[in-house]
């Protein structure tokens, strides 16, 4: 089985190059000016394209077991490959936690049967999340876990964080840290500031956020243990984390497309469940922070957060609806367009953000480069084409994203997971 | 001409629309006072009570109001959705639709629901109080009172006083009085005044009674309620109204013709000592009396939207 992909404009951290590139047993043989088609089983014209590498998306929510109607390993792999995204990290906050060996290894394995993205489960912190007793780190790196995390709750006690942070380094198990004082947030919908005050919205202040990011920060740098800190939204975060990093501490941290292109005011506009989010939407200066960082580095990657929830629960008032909205898809797009279309970024930091850190984060040597010897996990897009994101496009089962009916720019035209060509618009 | 389909809240309206409302309530109001206090205004129409949230006194005051427009009236009285999750709004729904009603009046517990509800529905929806957003016919009731009252509504010096973040009436009343100019001041313990409020243009803030009651040309007296003492807004309601009731002391500092309004129902020697009672009641009930006049109004001039629509 071999793949040809011709008249590629070959897009790395810092280079973009002309060639050919040719892929044989799920890895980047060759790349040159010119390869024969012959003897080639599948040829894809990428003239008029960028070839990336495939995306890392370091956040999602794949709700099984538990939650299939919201969506399942097999939708989710599909949205993956329809967003470009070759490797990505699946939450253990599922209905059934994946606090153990069992879970853990039948989301991996199911991922690898369906074998259309590369789903790494993250395994739980603590048993059921509850922030009490350490599930078994070893166990659960054996069955396939790639991290810990025991997203959606923080690790509140502070004693419990430091004792995984400290255990999981043995395994070199990345810790990932949903940062959130709950007793700050609670029942909260949108960010608390002057928007929230007129509109009469219950507010989430962005220290929620921060004070525990400035904790999980103290923590690593006394324990000097690697942490990555989870979809960061607010100003202050990025101004602990940049010192942090200044000073030596190991600290990663991800942001997410909806923190660089929604705001507060589209609260103004309209009250809908779709715009309710955790970590909320952020202020207009809380954007430029986050842009600043994405830039400079502060903030690694961009991760989706993509958290599916059906019809009948976002269609709840704002109080009962569900946090989230799905990201998978739209993750490509969304970064090229509020960050390479309308802001200062290349399409070469794009690929710096969306594959290559998230590649180094995790530890994956083979990934985040198109190289010869490099797994061939490429994403082809058109950065001239706009479309109009509409559910029918939608690949994932949920379709709660407030960007239904909204342009952007930039395609997804085929993804290549593993050598194999899992999602094709090119002829 | 009003224009708008719903009447969500005092924040979407125009100065202009505020007073062609006002001056329609003035013309029910006297028909309230006939021997014959029924007008056949909307015949033949549906009106909707949706309270999702426990309500007597606008319930009945929305009731009467389209009763007395002849309307044919529905009372559906449903508990928060918070059992049967995100079933409730969408079975709402349905039902306004099933019932082919006219107007819909929702009240729910939640901001923004009746906007939700009007996105996905033909009929008119009139928000009876979303949450702590609005209230819009009570703002638009106390701007009524204020109009008969003073003779204006312009340029005003209006105090609000109590739970500022909790209140849909504070909201109302903030948006309706900065359109005409008016300076508007919130007192209350720091603790329930909504965050960054005071960047609105026109919204100061203070938290001494007496001082801002000195200039006050109208004062609103927000309800208490005693369930926020047990979630760290204030240590006790004794200490409460020591600082932020209206009492004999604090009503020294009240001028001649400040008028002393007062949503309802009053917990008296909380809000307001009982011992200025027979001097603040005549203002308050004759408050509910103009919300029926502006209720009708309301029902009225959303119905005429529609007709000319059809």
């Amino acid at each position: 089985m071999s793949l040809l992909i011709k008249n590629a404009a070959i897009v790395n951290h810092h280079s973009i190059s002309k060639g050919n590139v040719l892929v044989e047993n799920g890895v980047i043989q060759k790349i040159r000016k010119n390869i024969s088609e012959r003897n080639v089983s599948k040829v894809l014209d990428a003239h008029g394209t960028y070839v990336l590498p495939g995306f890392i998306d370091m956040h999602t929510h794949l709700r099984s077991p538990g939650r299939e109607d919201e969506e399942t390993i097999e939708s989710g792999s599909l949205a993956a490959a329809h967003g470009g995204v070759t490797t990505l990290l699946c939450m253990p906050n599922t209905e059934y936690p994946l606090d153990n060996q069992q879970r853990v290894s039948w989301v991996r394995e199911t991922a690898q049967q369906i074998g259309i993205a590369d789903v790494y489960p993250v395994g739980c912190i603590t048993k059921e999340r509850k922030g009490k007793e350490l599930t078994e780190f070893g166990h659960l790196k054996e069955a396939g876990a790639i991290a810990l995390s025991d997203d959606g709750n923080p690790v509140e006690n502070t004693l419990v964080l430091r004792r995984a942070l400290e255990y999981a380094s043995a395994f070199n198990l990345l810790i990932i840290s949903h940062c959130e004082d709950t007793s700050l947030t609670a029942g909260g919908i949108m960010r608390e500031g002057k928007t929230s005050s007129l509109l009469g919205l219950a507010g989430i202040p962005s220290i929620a956020e921060s004070i525990v990011v400035a904790r999980e920060l103290e923590l690593a740098r006394y324990a000097n243990t690697r942490i990555h800190l989870a979809h960061i939204s607010c100003k202050r975060s990025v101004e602990f984390i940049g010192r942090a990093k200044r000073d030596g501490v190991r600290v990663s941290c991800e942001t997410c497309p909806h923190y660089f292109s929604l705001s507060t005011e589209d609260w103004e506009e309209r009250y809908s469940a779709l715009l309710k989010v955790n970590p909320p939407l952020p202020e207009k200066e809380d954007i430029a922070a986050i842009k600043k960082a994405l830039k400079n580095g502060i903030i690694d990657t961009v991760a989706s957060d993509h958290a599916p929830h059906t019809k009948e629960e976002k269609n709840a008032d704002l109080q009962e609806a569900p946090f989230g909205m799905i990201g998978l898809e739209l993750l490509f797009p969304l970064t090229y367009t509020y960050l390479v279309d309308k802001g200062n970024f290349s399409i070469k930091e794009l690929v710096r953000m969306l594959s290559v850190t998230p590649a180094r984060i995790l530890g994956f040597s083979v990934r985040g480069a198109i190289k010869e010897g490099m797994r061939a996990d490429i994403t082809v897009v058109d950065t001239d084409a706009s479309f109009k994101v509409s559910e029918d496009d939608l690949y994932s089962l949920s379709k709660n994203t407030p960007f239904l009916g909204a342009e952007l720019k930039g395609k997804v035209l085929a993804t290549v997971f593993g050598g194999k060509v899992v999602y094709n618009e090119l002829k | 001409m009003l224009n708008k389909k719903h009447l969500l809240g005092i924040k979407d309206l125009s100065k202009e629309e505020i007073e062609e409302i006002l001056n329609q309530a003035k013309v029910f109001k006297e028909v309230s006072q006939r021997q014959v206090k029924k007008t056949p205004a909307l015949r033949g129409k549906t009106v909707v009570n949706l309270f999702f949230e426990p309500s007597t006194r606008t319930r009945i005051s929305f009731e009467l109001a389209a009763k007395r427009l002849s309307a044919d009236v529905i009372n559906v009285a449903s508990q928060s959705s918070s059992l049967v999750k995100g079933e409730s709004l969408i079975d709402t729904l349905q039902n306004i639709e099933a019932l082919s009603c006219d107007i819909a009046i929702v009240r729910h517990t939640v901001a923004g629901t009746p906007h939700i509800l009007a996105e996905h529905t033909h009929a008119c929806v009139v928000n009876a109080g979303d949450g702590s957003n609005e209230h819009p016919t009570q703002g638009l009731l106390d701007m009524f009172t204020v109009k008969e009252r003073l003779g204006t509504l312009q340029n005003l010096n209006v105090v609000i006083v109590g739970d500022i973040l909790h209140s849909r009436v504070a909201r109302s009343n903030v948006w309706g009085f900065l359109k005409f100019g008016c300076g508007i001041t919130l007192c209350a313990p720091p603790t329930l005044i909504p965050r960054d409020i005071d960047e609105e243009q026109g919204v100061g803030v203070s938290y001494d009674l007496a001082g801002s009651l000195k200039k006050a040309d109208v004062v609103i007296m927000l309800r208490i309620q005693r369930e926020r003492q047990a979630t760290h807004f204030f240590p006790s309601l004794r200490e409460y109204v020591r600082y932020f009731s209206l009492n004999d002391t604090t009503a020294k500092a009240l001028g001649k013709n400040t008028l002393v309004l007062h949503p309802g129902p009053v917990n008296w020697d909380t809000e307001i000592s009982s011992s200025l009672k027979e001097r603040l009641s005549p203002l308050i009930l004759d408050q509910v009396t103009n919300g029926l006049a502006v209720r009708m109004a309301v029902l009225y001039l959303l119905s005429l939207r529609k007709e000319q629509k059809r």
